[in-house]
């Protein structure tokens, strides 16, 4: 099938809730870092949007809006301990298996099979969706956050949005 | 997450992005994008399906060294079983 339109679909949506319009971000350029080094002496994270959180702690907001909250994700959790809060999407099956979005356990099977070095100590679940304050994504939540990737030695970030 | 992405690369470390809305990726422009036409959630596939999670993940990871160019979108090729719509909540 033919891609959904989420342009379009959310400025609807989103607009019929009485949310101000959305200025989306355009860009012409991208940056682009060339690992000189093959995936197998890689450290990899993972990082999701989609409202998952550890049972441990409490749930994300499902309707929030300009959340920066960004919660760390132990390396060896267990796949089926968490919940899922998130008013975005339909996350039934993920519910039933988090690696449909959130691919712990598979990622984990790579270090074992050798396809990448190793799985960073910490993996991460934020920025969930609907912020509208962008500069302070780009301006102090991502450059905090990738500061802490650094602290693990992560070469690769995967990141996975709802 | 795009821009988060982004924000990585510019630091030094490589990303790669597992979009389900290819509109959404396409304009924000990360650095390197798996799009998957999925539901949003199943950016990896259907449950208890590893197969289908490990593919999506190799090919994702095979980014990192294979995309030449900064902003590359790849389309993953398997078709989701079924049409499905925008979500507008249950």
């Amino acid at each position: 099938m033919k891609p959904i339109n989420y342009v379009d679909e959310l400025n609807s949506h989103y607009g019929s809730l009485g949310f101000p319009p959305y200025q989306w971000t355009v860009n012409q350029t991208a940056p682009l870092v060339r690992l000189d080094k093959p995936l197998e002496q890689c450290t990899v994270s993972l990082l999701t949007s989609g409202g998952i959180s550890h049972c441990s702690l409490p749930g994300f907001d499902p309707n929030a809006r300009n959340d920066h909250r960004l919660d760390t994700v132990k390396n060896d959790a267990d796949s089926r301990d968490f919940d899922i809060n998130d008013s975005y999407y339909d996350h039934t099956d993920a519910e039933a298996d988090l690696n449909c979005v959130f691919p712990i356990d598979r990622l984990r099977e790579l270090v074992q099979d050798g396809t990448i070095g190793g799985v960073a100590a910490r993996f991460w679940s934020g920025f969930m969706g609907r912020i509208y304050n962008r500069t302070k994504v780009l301006e102090e939540s991502a450059p905090a956050f990738i500061e802490k990737l650094k602290e693990d030695g992560v070469d690769i970030l995967i990141a996975a949005p709802a | 997450m795009g821009l988060v992405c982004r924000v990585a690369e510019e630091a030094g470390i490589a990303t790669v992005c597992l979009s389900t809305g290819r509109d959404l990726t396409a304009q924000v422009r990360p650095p390197r994008s798996l799009f998957v036409n999925y539901p949003m959630g199943n950016n990896f596939g259907g449950p208890s399906d590893l197969d289908l999670q490990t593919r999506i993940l190799r090919r994702a990871l095979s980014m990192i060294h294979d995309a030449d160019v900064a902003g590359t979108l790849v389309d993953w090729e398997e078709e989701w079983p079924k049409t499905f719509a925008y979500f507008r909540g249950k």
